[in-house]
């Protein structure tokens, strides 16, 4: 009836031994996050093609005779694939605004309505950028309310504004701090949804 | 009327199993990056529509004949794009153009 002590022994044996067993995954997957350690892999393959779809942008696709699958390809950091098609227009932020304003000027004014008129989208994604020369909450802010500025036109063209977002200097468009560079990341980009 | 669902079961059927020889389960590795079956397109010629969600956010969906394909539209920074194209639950642009299977199921 009861078990006997060897039997007890070897029950914890085991426990002992299946915690070691997950241990050593736990270790083996964080080892190929670092340094992969060769390994043999048990699978079979799987090699997707690239469908892009009309806003651009690039799924991982496949057929393996009955089914098919999708997803979006992304960067490791959750930002889709997309090629240059995508966007719709870039804007200088130096044509449309002050050094730390977001009110836009007369002329921007007329240029943003023009555009938004004649670009023939169902809407628009509309993304303010900054330069890295303030904080990086500042600059947040800034890109906001210049990209809210720039939508309200969007607004009053009558067109459809589908997001609104300041990223401020969190996606330059070029590297380093020359004053060219610092130039090309101030700005607020459309995108255009067919 | 009946037999119109008849004849349209037994040409279905008809055409199954003329595909059923290459339209198997059987591919491996890179076969999977072309359409199976009958017109053994390039997967990047598929042509999409827009599913939208019951929370009103865009999908591209695909109706290749045999395959269903669906996938998120996304905005550059990865979250999901909510047009308003349509209301939740409907299907709205050519998304069963990209096959000239008919599409009885």
């Amino acid at each position: 009836m009861a078990r006997s002590f060897t039997d007890k022994l070897r029950m914890l044996a085991g426990g002992f031994a299946a915690g070691a067993m997950s241990l050593a995954l736990i270790a083996e997957a964080a080892q190929a996050q670092g340094h992969p350690a060769p390994r043999s892999v048990v699978g079979e393959e799987y090699t997707p093609t690239i469908w892009v779809d009309p806003d651009g942008c690039e799924h991982w696709v496949m057929d393996d005779g009955f089914e098919g699958y999708m997803a979006p390809r992304r960067t490791r950091d959750g930002r889709p694939v997309c090629r240059r098609s995508q966007i719709c227009g870039v804007i200088p932020s130096d044509q449309l605004f002050k050094t730390d304003k977001f009110n836009i000027n007369e002329n921007g004014r007329k240029q943003l309505d023009e555009f938004f008129k004649t670009a023939n989208a169902f809407g628009f994604l509309i993304y303010g950028h900054t330069d890295a020369r303030a904080s990086d909450e500042y600059n947040i802010a800034l890109s906001d309310r210049r990209a809210d500025a720039v939508a309200d036109i969007a607004r009053a063209a009558g067109v459809r504004v589908v997001d609104v977002k300041g990223f401020g200097e969190r996606q330059p468009r070029a590297s380093g701090s020359s004053p060219e560079a610092l130039q090309q990341n101030r700005r607020v980009e459309i995108y255009c949804v067919r | 009327m009946q037999m119109m669902t008849i004849a349209k079961y037994v040409a279905l059927g008809g055409f199954l199993s003329a595909c059923a020889s290459i339209e198997g389960g059987e591919r491996t590795g890179a076969e999977r990056s072309v359409d199976a079956g009958r017109d053994s397109k390039s997967l990047t010629q598929l042509v999409a529509g827009v599913w939208v969600s019951p929370d009103g956010c865009d999908f591209w969906l695909i109706d290749d004949g045999f395959e269903g394909y669906l996938s998120d539209r996304l905005t550059p920074d990865g979250r999901p794009v909510c047009s308003g194209v349509a209301p939740p639950n409907t299907v709205v642009g050519p998304f069963r153009e990209g096959s000239d299977i008919p599409d009885p199921l």
